[in-house]
């Protein structure tokens, strides 16, 4: 549910990219915030170690205009991705409209992948959302490198089968703009009052 | 001044206004637990409210896990201490925080104590615009066209 302020006529909905650590969720929050035209975005925080790594999150404003007089923004977060950072991820993860999962497409990371989505899967649950239904696109990223997860391992070993699922190369861009099309627009689309 | 007499958020910014002026802060800021800003008042022309309600927010949630560890459900105030400014968080209407930036550490006390009134007040205010009227408006088939719309503009691969 976004937080609606109908005095000032606001809507801010909240995506969150979701992953196993170094999977790209930065590097598509960057790229994102690098190509989008400087009246739509606020400033981009980053709050990373020394080995930039995400530390607690990255996180840049969206406007995405007005309508019947209301401005619509989207807020979009990364969470960090090492397993230990589990408390931070719960915290940004809360409140949520949509997600976006960033899948590291190597074959050796098909654990962390697994893993990662099923922290993910009990988080929601313990915020009383159910994550079949919810907004959800699912990014194979990576696909540029050597011995790939076929698409659709990920789908069918979770039980996803029929969610959006986006090939990416992040760090050049590929896919990213149709992944986070894709998640704002089933955000939108299933936004209810 | 009965600033508790009208509707929406504008009590609510009449209630920090208030509160500025009587504890000589620089500004205050009520933000949502998920980082939103709803409401400012004071100077904001030096800071990034988007940015500072989404780190807030992240700060006072890592602090109420650290309550949860030591055995307390949260923390309801946070203070950050500074050279020349200084933050006061405080929990309000369980959900919502308010945040104040001063500079004149001695006026801490002043701050504390109309804090907390402004507090009680805001639990008031908040408490009685929890149902929108005007909620009608958005969520419709029209608005959501709109809204797509404008994603595929902007979202459209470069």
């Amino acid at each position: 549910m976004p937080h609606i302020n109908y005095q000032d006529k606001e809507i801010a909905f909240k995506i969150v990219y979701y992953g196993p650590g170094m999977s790209g969720k930065t590097t598509n929050l960057m790229y994102i915030h690098n190509v989008l035209d400087n009246d739509r975005k606020g400033d981009i925080v980053v709050l990373d170690t020394e080995e930039e790594r995400t530390l607690f999150f990255d996180f840049f404003p969206l406007e995405l205009g007005r309508i019947e007089g209301y401005t619509v923004r989207f807020n979009m977060y990364t969470v960090p991705g090492q397993v230990f950072y589990e408390a931070s991820r719960r915290l940004i993860l809360e409140g949520a409209d949509g997600i976006v999962f960033v899948a590291d497409s190597e074959k050796d990371r098909l654990q962390d992948n697994l893993e990662s989505f099923g922290m993910l899967r009990n988080s929601l649950s313990d915020f009383g959302v159910e994550y079949k239904g919810f907004p959800l696109v699912l990014q194979y990223n990576k696909r540029d490198l050597p011995d790939l997860l076929p698409i659709g391992t990920l789908e069918g070993q979770l039980g996803l089968n029929g969610i959006p699922t986006f090939e990416a190369v992040a760090t050049e861009g590929r896919g990213v703009m149709e992944t986070i099309r894709m998640a704002s627009r089933q955000v939108i689309q299933k936004f209810q009052l | 001044m009965n600033s508790e007499n009208k509707d929406g958020n504008g009590d609510v910014k009449q209630l920090l206004s208030a509160l500025i002026e009587k504890s000589g802060a620089l500004t205050a800021m009520l933000i949502t637990k998920e980082g939103i800003s709803i409401t400012e008042a004071g100077d904001t022309s030096y800071l990034n409210t988007t940015a500072m309600a989404a780190l807030v927010a992240a700060m006072f949630s890592a602090t109420r896990e650290v309550a949860r560890m030591v055995g307390e459900k949260h923390f309801s105030i946070l203070l950050q201490q500074g050279e020349n400014r200084h933050i006061h968080i405080s929990l309000v209407h369980d959900s919502k925080m308010m945040v104040i930036v001063f500079e004149d550490y001695q006026r801490i006390g002043m701050v504390r104590l109309e804090a907390r009134r402004t507090g009680e007040a805001l639990n008031r205010a908040l408490a009685r615009h929890e149902t929108p009227k005007n909620a009608g408006e958005i969520a419709t088939p029209e608005f959501k066209e709109y809204a797509l719309n404008l994603i595929d503009r902007i979202f459209e691969t470069k």
